[in-house]
């Protein structure tokens, strides 16, 4: 294995722990640096694929990540649980960190094996597997969590997921910089309007218990 | 040259043996700085050494041989263990052939295993309640050290820590591998728990989170101080196992001579000069978990440690 690809196997594996610890965590803060972090390793892969593969696109990809994914949405995020007074925790998940972060690696290892069975044939370089595992560890984020916040946390992830596949097996394809931007937009809009609208109008299942402890 | 390993050998149980107190000390001075005070002097485990085994050894009423021969059987243990990992050589000698990696764990086992019983024989509710304090968690991370030696395993083809030690020191890239920096991370973190560091034990007699000094309780005098030996002993090994086979392995002179072994001694204490340096951070840092947040701790650990063995298989490189 040639030094570039030591790297891209180095931050692919730093990505997958990111998302380990996004579903052991329980706090809605850390969270949100987390996936910051997270995006932020993906922009060094896009940087570094950029940078060895000359690659234009690839450029605009990594500048584009760090700017929305690591500065603007997470930005938008804090401003939004300040807003939404469930700032501090998801409610009920302190005692399953144990459990989420078991099942995150447990189910690593099976995503990986339908892996081997379904798409290894068509994408056998090492490390092709990471991006889908990223993106069921998304869905587990997904599917398990009760908190908005922490689910739209869970659908960055799974951006990430889709960008990160992009980035390994889709780099000379123009389309992938659209599909990037689009879902780049997508977040925006949900971070920033969709959040909102849900708080105005139907606020939120935890808010009756947050005000019962409000004293 | 097969009396020169023989005479090394015996040089290292000796390093081992005399130099465990005096890291301990270190650790103690050092914590002590954080803490603003100028603390005891780096030589203090000596004197207590020889404070305890002069003074009168007392045993419970109704306990059995077993309390008074656990602290030297455990003692044993912790001098093989000494022999057969490299502590102060980058080579075999001559007892390492007896056992492997796997096998090193398994004398820790045997220690941990008979100071327990001990803490069960003395009858004590304290000691009783550190022995089961210790097994609840020491549940969770023996997985995590079986789960470590894989790793250890899946990146040299083999579970001899010396052809991890010559491998990692020569190759940078088996050095930078997911798999090695995942498993040196979760060692670490099973090295905090096992060495009673925290932010899983905060030692001290008048602790009720304590776990390890728990066992020995109602121990006193000799027995008290072989156990103190012990767990500086242990904490030495585990140390010097994690500098040298996982962390730092590099530098260490392969010449079977008296200059090499010298310089081996002293680049040995630098290394573990850094990593108590590191280990006053980590406690300088971090606050005590809560008792049952242990277990959160140690499941950390041993998600890293599968994530290694999990990163050799996704990108097929150690």
């Amino acid at each position: 294995m040639d030094s570039s690809a030591e790297v891209v196997a180095l931050v692919g594996v730093g990505i997958l722990l990111t998302a380990l610890y996004l579903q052991s965590e329980s706090f809605v803060d850390p969270l949100i640096r987390a996936i910051a972090l997270q995006s932020l390793l993906l922009g060094v892969l896009l940087g570094w694929l950029a940078w060895t593969e000359h690659s234009v696109d690839l450029a605009i990809l990594a500048a584009l990540a760090v700017a929305v994914r690591v500065l603007f949405i997470p930005y938008v995020l804090r401003r939004q649980i300040r807003a939404f007074r469930w700032r501090v925790r998801e409610l009920h998940a302190a005692h399953r960190v144990t459990g989420h972060a078991l099942a995150a690696v447990v189910l690593a290892i099976v995503a990986w094996f339908v892996f081997q069975e379904t798409l290894a044939s068509i994408f056998p370089e090492p490390g092709a597997a990471l991006p889908f595992i990223l993106l069921v560890e998304g869905l587990l984020m997904l599917a398990t969590r009760s908190n908005t916040i922490v689910q739209v946390i869970g659908y960055l992830e799974e951006e990430n997921a889709v960008v990160y596949a992009g980035a390994l097996f889709a780099q000379a394809f123009p389309l992938f910089v659209e599909v990037v931007v689009f879902l780049d937009v997508l977040g925006v809009v949900l971070v920033g309007v969709i959040l909102s609208i849900q708080r105005d109008v139907i606020g939120t299942p935890e808010e009756s218990a947050l005000e019962e402890l409000a004293g | 040259m097969a009396w020169a390993t023989q005479v090394i050998s015996i040089v290292q149980a000796a390093t081992v043996l005399l130099l465990a107190p005096l890291i301990a000390g270190i650790s103690y001075r050092f914590k002590a700085w954080t803490e603003s005070r100028s603390g005891p002097s780096i030589f203090q485990p000596y004197y207590d050494l020889a404070k305890y085994l002069r003074k009168e050894t007392l045993l419970p009423e109704g306990s059995s041989r077993i309390f008074y021969v656990a602290p030297f059987v455990a003692f044993g243990a912790y001098l093989l263990i000494s022999e057969v990992v490299p502590v102060i050589t980058p080579y075999p000698i001559p007892f390492a052939s007896t056992v492997d990696f796997l096998g090193g764990g398994l004398l820790f086992g045997l220690a941990g295993t008979v100071t327990l019983l001990a803490a069960i024989d003395s009858g004590s509710n304290y000691a009783a309640l550190g022995a089961s304090r210790t097994v609840s968690f020491a549940a969770f991370a023996e997985p995590t050290l079986i789960i470590v030696f894989f790793a250890v395993a899946v990146i040299t083809g083999t579970n001899n820590p010396y052809v991890t030690n010559n491998l990692l020191a020569a190759s940078t890239s088996a050095y930078l591998s997911p798999t090695h920096l995942l498993v040196t991370a979760a060692f670490f973190l099973l090295l905090l728990a096992e060495t009673g560091k925290l932010p899983v034990e905060s030692a001290g007699a008048m602790e009720f989170g304590m776990l390890e000094d728990g066992r020995t309780f109602e121990h006193s005098g000799r027995l008290l101080g072989v156990n103190r030996w012990n767990g500086w002993l242990k904490q030495f090994l585990l140390y010097s196992v994690f500098v040298n086979v996982f962390a730092l392995p590099w530098g260490m002179s392969s010449a079977p001579t008296a200059e090499g072994t010298l310089a081996n001694v002293a680049l040995l204490l630098a290394k573990l000069l850094a990593l108590v340096g590191v280990m006053t951070v980590v406690e300088a840092t971090l606050a005590k978990v809560r008792l049952f947040k242990i277990r959160d701790f140690l499941a950390l650990s041993f998600s890293l440690a599968v994530l290694a063995v999990f990163a050799f298989a996704v990108l097929g490189v150690p």
